[in-house]
């Protein structure tokens, strides 16, 4: 049907004579015809003949009396279904809603950034994923969850994220070893590719196959092992050829912001200085898809020395000097990496560009963990049968199907300082959360069911005798924002501020992991718990709070409400702006990463402080022995100026060396660094509340 | 004092059966799917996973924790015969 529809009036005639022409969409003008109601509204609504007939009948004569010129297509669907809603037929005009964009929002979208994502430049391909992915949401909301899922979300009690990406999964995580077994065939693509000969090309491969990936999954796209992997491919490459590569490495995906929406691919490349225990006595692949004939246990020294030249690029920066965006470096710290000669000299390494640039985040493995680690904070634990597949390490692949989040904040409001009431709330809202999910992949399994001709092609290639995306092997994520402000409100007290506020959240969350382990047992599904990174649903949730609970919302929301600066503290994390020495901090935090299998992490903000590598490093062995941290990263910040091009540490209005007010910050806003023009509003208050840790490192 | 426990487990039954724990001043916490208040009071004392693996765990007044079963025993006797 198109949009634009021109009216010729003759005053004597019968409203079946009118001379009406629409601009259809395939930009061809048809003349009126009132049958095309009663063919839509029989086609989509399924409703009678008569019915649909006395409708187009009475909505061609409101037209007819109006005396209006010109008429678009969406106005008289508009009026069709305020003849529907005059009937009763209210599902019918469920079915007919046209999905939509105001004039006014597609005009704000093409016009301004958009604030949502930081990592969503603004330019016609981002305009045009901003507008695919409102009618996206609004198709979700009315045709994927049912209305009690759609409204919890709409009112903020939940959020479900990525509603915009509503045909994909959320992330995955895999390793190179898909590539290098099986080359680079893509479904629909022009041509194959073998497994790669050369390093270069396996790269190229890992690249590409990295923007076909996000045009899959809704979030981010993580890499296991990505030195290790690498490996067998450099053998007898000198230092400077290896730093060359991993400049490559680096420079793709930093560079990427051409892909899906102009955004970089969200990259996250998982690194190990050990060879860890589970890939140590698998066969290698090496060029050509063939194996080497050793183990990767053999192949430590070159993943050693690909790592470390990794991180050579990293402490250099961009041409600017400014820190990479991506991909996120992930090193994982485990028992083996402390057995492992020379760790000492490359965990100074690894944390001088964390105190110059902040890349670096250093993932706990303790014990027999093994784990994928992506997105801000996610990471997919291996158990015992995802350690069988590394064996043959193209089979590991994960993925979280969908992301939804709980506003903890508003269950306290609801449960007006009663326990009973309050853990009652979790059990409700937890099994919403689990029926989103449900929905989600009930529409997720249709699409696969299309197979070939469907529209995630992609994830039913089966290269290896099973589908890319191992759907029973995947996660559903339930997330939690603000359990900082439930306990401020509940208690009395902030987390920071006791030991009772802390050992309250502690029960709040041990509530919800074993609602999820209920839930799981269940349903046959994997329900974990993840600290969502919230980015805009920490502001989303707290501006809502404050018009349906303004009260209760206003003794705890963190910001500045007078410039709109509000939001609750991230998942379980300690309030931002206490002032607590940072391993007390990460000690503190960490006792709730045990419970949240999906991934947690700790800030530690710098500032414009530069602490020396060891008493980083020394940190860093302190995490790791001595408290159940799971993720930790340091987020130094910085000023760019966009004159003169200079990178200064810490967060000035202008530049300290052409005295330009035309500057931008850089920090870590969740889990990745951006710049901070693209920051939301509540993200910019939470910024101003940050503590940094100038006196402790 | 706590001991943390689970059901069906049988060391941590040993353990139950061979000890009056109340007269020791040692307080049974078992972990369970309806326990909200165990989880957290093991996450707190930093030992979840070490309960993944390992049961029964005792905790002492200094918030150190044994999870050696011979350990526990031995503690337990030794408190035991203090006692009378």
């Amino acid at each position: 049907m198109g949009s634009v529809l021109k009216l010729k009036k003759d005053s004597s005639s019968e409203t079946t004579d009118m001379a009406l022409f629409v601009h259809r969409s395939d930009e061809a003008l048809d003349s009126w015809n009132r049958e095309r109601i009663v063919e839509a509204l029989i086609r989509e609504t399924c409703i009678d003949h008569d019915t649909a007939r006395a409708i187009s009948k009475e909505v061609e004569e409101i037209i007819m009396a109006s005396g209006i010129s010109t008429i678009t297509a969406p106005l008289i669907r508009e009026l069709v279904d305020a003849k529907l809603i005059e009937r009763g037929l209210e599902r019918a005009r469920k079915m007919h809603t046209r999905l939509g964009v105001p004039l006014f929002d597609v005009d704000q979208m093409i016009t301004h950034p958009n604030k949502e994502n930081a990592n969503v430049p603004h330019g016609p391909e981002a305009t045009n994923l901003t507008l695919a992915e409102s009618i996206k949401k609004e198709y979700a909301l009315l045709n994927v969850f049912s209305r009690e899922v759609g409204e919890a979300h709409m009112h903020g009690t939940i959020h479900l994220h990525d509603l915009g990406f509503i045909d994909r999964p959320y992330c995955s995580g895999q390793s190179l070893e898909y590539l290098k077994k099986f080359g680079l065939n893509l479904p629909n693509s022009l041509a194959m590719a073998k497994p790669a000969k050369h390093p270069e090309v396996l790269l190229a491969h890992m690249v590409k196959f990295g923007a076909a990936l996000q045009s899959n999954f809704a979030g981010a796209i993580g890499w296991d092992a990505v030195n290790l992997f690498f490996a067998p491919y450099l053998v007898g490459m000198t230092d400077r050829e290896m730093k060359q590569l991993a400049q490559m490495l680096i420079f793709e995906f930093s560079q990427q912001a051409v892909a899906r929406g102009g955004q970089a691919i969200f990259t996250d490349i998982n690194l190990y200085w050990e060879v860890p225990k589970h890939f140590a006595d698998v066969p290698a692949i090496g060029p050509g898809g063939e194996y080497t004939g050793k183990t990767y246990a053999e192949y430590e020294k070159e993943a050693q020395r690909f790592v470390w030249q990794l991180f050579e690029v990293f402490k250099e920066g961009d041409g600017a000097g400014r820190p990479f965006f991506f991909p996120k470096p992930l090193v994982h710290i485990t028992d083996k990496f402390f057995q492992t000669p020379g760790h000492l000299s490359f965990l100074n390494h690894i944390c001088d560009v964390a105190a110059e640039k902040g890349n670096t985040y250093f993932v706990f493995d303790r014990g027999d963990t093994a784990k994928i680690s992506e997105c801000c904070r996610l990471s997919f634990k291996l158990e015992r049968s995802d350690l069988e597949d590394a064996k043959e390490p193209w089979r590991m692949r994960y993925s979280a199907i969908q992301n939804v989040t709980l506003n903890l904040p508003r269950l306290s409001f609801m449960a007006k300082r009663d326990d009973t009431r309050l853990f009652d709330k979790i059990a409700d809202i937890m099994e919403l959360a689990v029926r989103a999910h449900l929905e989600k992949r009930s529409f997720i399994e249709r699409l696969l069911s299309h197979e070939e001709s469907g529209p995630l092609t992609l994830l039913n290639m089966d290269t290896d005798g099973t589908p890319y995306l191992r759907l029973n092997r995947s996660t559903y994520l339930i997330g939690m924002v603000g359990l900082n402000e439930l306990t401020q409100y509940h208690t009395g007290e902030e987390m920071h501020e006791s030991t009772e506020a802390t050992r309250f959240g502690l029960k709040v969350i041990a509530h919800m992991k074993l609602l999820a382990d209920h839930f799981s047992r269940r349903f046959g599904m994997r329900f974990v718990l993840e600290q969502t990174p919230a980015e805009s649903t920490a502001h989303r949730f707290a501006r809502l709070d404050l018009t349906y609970y303004p009260d209760e919302a206003s003794q705890v929301v963190k910001g500045n409400p007078a410039q709109g600066e509000v939001y609750y503290t991230n998942s379980t994390l300690y309030n931002v702006s206490a002032p607590m020495n940072p391993i007390h901090r990460v000690k503190y935090e960490g006792r709730f990463h045990p419970l949240i299998e999906a991934g947690a992490l700790t800030h530690i903000w710098l500032g414009e402080a530069r602490p020396s590598a060891p008493s980083l490093a020394n940190f860093v062995i302190k995490t790791f022995n001595r408290t159940k941290n799971d993720q930790i990263a340091f987020s130094p910040e910085f000023t760019c100026c966009n004159d003169c091009g200079k990178l200064d540490r810490g967060i000035h209005d202008r530049c300290t060396y052409c005295k330009s007010r035309n500057v931008d910050g850089i920090t870590r806003i969740t889990g990745y660094f951006t710049r901070i023009s693209s920051w939301n509003k509540g993200k910019l208050g939470e910024l101003k509340d940050r503590y940094r840790n100038h006196e402790y490192l | 004092m706590t001991l943390f426990t689970k059901r069906l487990c049988s060391a941590c039954q040993e353990i139950k059966n061979s000890f009056d724990l109340e007269a020791l001043g040692i307080k049974v916490e078992e972990l369970g799917p309806d326990n909200p208040d165990a989880l957290a009071h093991l996450a707190w004392h930093e030992l979840v996973e070490d309960a993944q693996k390992n049961l029964p765990i005792l905790v002492l007044n200094d918030s150190s924790a044994i999870t050696d079963m011979l350990e526990i025993k031995n503690l337990l006797m030794r408190l035991s015969r203090k006692k009378k």
